[in-house]
């Protein structure tokens, strides 16, 4: 299998004010293509901010990122942004644009992209249709549940067809029930349609969902588990 | 993304926040409105002015006047007679010439009124023939050799009012009363003359040319009646009123008298005026477009504020892959969208506010009858010019201010977005 992702000696300082914190001391992690990987570990261990620095969100201090072989540490802003259509993102807090309906918000990504309205929305639709809001595509974030504003984010996240998803504590914002709906869902995409995922969570039993699971500790992955082979 | 997908995007922005867009579009609004209420005022009496003054002002006319111009006597002594007109006549492309005897006298009319006027003694045939379309007679005749005794009659002395009381007409005999200001102790000169002609209306005021409140007697009476041979001007028509041949005659003009007269000539006093009101025109629409520059610190301050409240919207869109080229479009078509709207409905309101600036002015008592200022009627003139120059100027004003809001959403990193509350 490919190598999609991999990070080698990450590092990422932070001022916060005039003191320095070290939020990654040199993290190394590689990701195959199609596989399922959670980055488990407690708050401020320097897993959210692993996941920006992979999806091109933020820059490391020190160290490499490469995508499909590519370092991303020496593009330029305009390549970052190219970089990032081909990246999912699925935050906590779903990061929907509250005036526009669930099928406009799907939409977003490939108008960025350039894509013809008729095309984004044919494609919009059956996203949904696969997240399972087919009924719910007019409606606005505020009209939605937590669970299915988390769907939205995630059919949002596939449209540009990307080389993999990030999600940074998927199910962290929405009841149990929801986010076991959540979960099968991503499961079923990585399964299913063979998406690459990984995911960031401080709860054990969604990171074990996950075929592998790294543990991270003050900025550092401390060790790793294969949960299914 | 595509144009039309910013432009729907900066739009649904707007369509938000409809009081807070709706009052910065008030503010080019107001700014644009007072641009062109008064350039078209400005330009509409510009208009008014000069089409009254190229009537009562024949562009193939010169006026000579010795000295300083327009009859204004200097230390030189010199003054012009009425017979300089044989030697004038004799020049190259001159076609009429008219001395003009003009003094502030009173009429007494048949109706027993005693009028102001201003008595114009005039080559009756020449006169005629320089301002052919305005002294005519709409009552009676302008006769070519007239009796000494024959007056014609502005329009407003014989009708002052415009509703039929006639103080006099064709027929009448009038009473032309004239201080004599030389003799001491002063005297009342009068004689008593014939209602000839009554002019037909000419409107506004004239340089030099007819005019609705003067009369009008032969110059050979005017000379005997106010004891003299000196003129004021001297109305000189050519064959064309090209400029070679206004600037060919007005040099031997003044070489005739060496260089002792003022020669103007219409086309120069109008573009004079036009100079004037260009000037006008600027300091006002100067001081219109500090009311546009207020509307482009609204516009600024409300862009700035939209850009903290969209802070993580802005985070979202570069997460999903926006460039940053594309986040600056999509503030400044947003300041575009505000600021055309508020032009063209600015250009709209402002040509209202002209309207009804100009009927305000008619009502209150300055013109003399509806429609018509001071006699002149002045409607505002939107030029092609000043409409698409207001609405290019509302636009720029409003891009210009959006720059650095623009400029710096674009520049906001995508991390530091997503994590601002």
């Amino acid at each position: 299998m490919a190598i999609v992702v991999e990070a080698v000696n990450l590092k990422k300082t932070y001022m916060l004010g005039k003191v320095s914190v070290e939020a990654l001391r040199g993290v190394n992690l590689k990701v195959k293509e199609g596989e399922f990987i959670s980055i488990l570990g407690p708050s401020g261990s320097g897993k959210s901010t692993l996941l920006n620095l992979i999806g091109a969100l933020d820059k490391p201090t020190e160290g490499k990122i490469f995508i499909d072989n590519v370092d991303i540490s020496t593009l330029k802003e305009n390549e970052l942004a190219d970089l990032r259509r081909k990246v999912g993102f699925v935050f906590q807090f779903f990061n929907l644009i509250p005036r526009f309906t669930a099928l406009e918000n799907v939409e977003l990504p490939m108008a960025i992209a350039g894509l013809g309205k008729d095309e984004r929305r044919r494609r919009a639709a059956e996203l949904l249709e696969v997240v399972g809001l087919a009924d719910r595509m007019n409606h606005k974030p505020t009209e939605l549940s937590g669970g299915e504003q988390q769907r939205v984010a995630i059919a949002r996240a596939l449209t540009n067809n990307p080389r993999f998803l990030l999600m940074d504590e998927p199910t962290g914002n929405i009841d149990s029930k929801n986010a076991c709906e959540i979960i099968q869902l991503i499961k079923r995409l990585n399964r299913e349609k063979g998406v690459t995922i990984i995911m960031v969570t401080h709860d054990q039993q969604l990171a074990a969902e996950a075929d592998r699971t790294a543990y991270m500790l003050d900025g550092l992955i401390v060790k790793e588990t294969v949960n299914r082979v | 993304m595509k144009p039309n997908d910013i432009f729907s995007y900066a739009f649904s922005a707007i369509k938000l926040r409809k009081l807070r867009s709706g009052l910065t579009t008030l503010g080019i609004v107001i700014g644009i409105a007072a641009i062109v209420a008064l350039l078209s005022i400005t330009q509409g009496l510009q208009v008014a002015i000069a089409s009254q003054l190229q009537r009562g002002f024949a562009t193939d006319t010169l006026i000579v006047s010795a000295g300083g111009g327009f009859g204004v006597m200097t230390d030189s002594g010199f003054s012009l007679l009425v017979n300089d007109t044989e030697t004038i006549s004799q020049l190259e492309n001159v076609t009429a010439v008219s001395a003009v005897i003009q003094r502030i006298g009173y009429l007494k009319t048949p109706t027993g009124q005693t009028i102001r006027v201003t008595i114009v003694g005039v080559d009756f045939a020449a006169y005629r023939e320089i301002y052919s379309s305005i002294f005519v007679a709409e009552d009676g005749i302008i006769p070519l050799s007239p009796e000494s005794d024959a007056v014609v009659v502005g329009k407003r002395i014989s009708d002052p009012w415009s509703n039929g009381t006639l103080h006099c007409r064709a027929g009448d005999t009038v009473e032309i009363i004239w201080t004599n200001a030389a003799t001491r102790p002063l005297r009342n000169e009068s004689y008593i003359g014939k209602v000839v002609g009554v002019l037909q209306e000419i409107g506004g005021f004239s340089l030099g040319g007819p005019s609705d409140n003067s009369i009008y007697i032969p110059i050979s009476k005017a000379q005997t009646f106010f004891k003299t041979d000196k003129c004021d001007t001297i109305l000189v028509k050519m064959k064309s009123d090209d400029k070679v041949t206004i600037e060919s005659t007005a040099k031997a003009i003044r070489n005739l008298f060496g260089g002792m007269v003022t020669v103007t000539s219409a086309t120069a006093v109008l573009n004079i005026i036009s100079n004037v009101f260009s000037t006008i025109e600027i300091f006002l629409a100067g001081i219109a477009a500090i009311s546009l520059f207020v509307a482009g610190i609204g516009i600024m301050n409300i862009m700035i504020v939209s850009l903290m409240e969209r802070t993580r919207e802005i985070g979202i869109l570069k997460a999903l892959g926006m460039k940053n080229r594309t986040v600056l479009l999509i503030f400044l078509c947003e300041a575009a969208i505000i600021g055309l709207l508020g032009s063209i409905i600015g250009v709209g309101a402002g040509l209202g506010l002209a309207e009804v600036a100009i009927r305000v002015y008619d009502v209150s008592g300055f013109g003399h009858q509806g429609g018509q200022a001071g006699s002149i009627s002045i409607a505002p003139v939107l030029t092609p010019q000043v409409l698409l120059g207001a609405i290019a100027f509302g636009l720029l004003v409003s891009v210009v201010f959006a720059l650095y809001p623009a400029w710096r959403a674009s520049k906001l990193k995508p991390v530091e977005a997503l994590r601002y509350e």
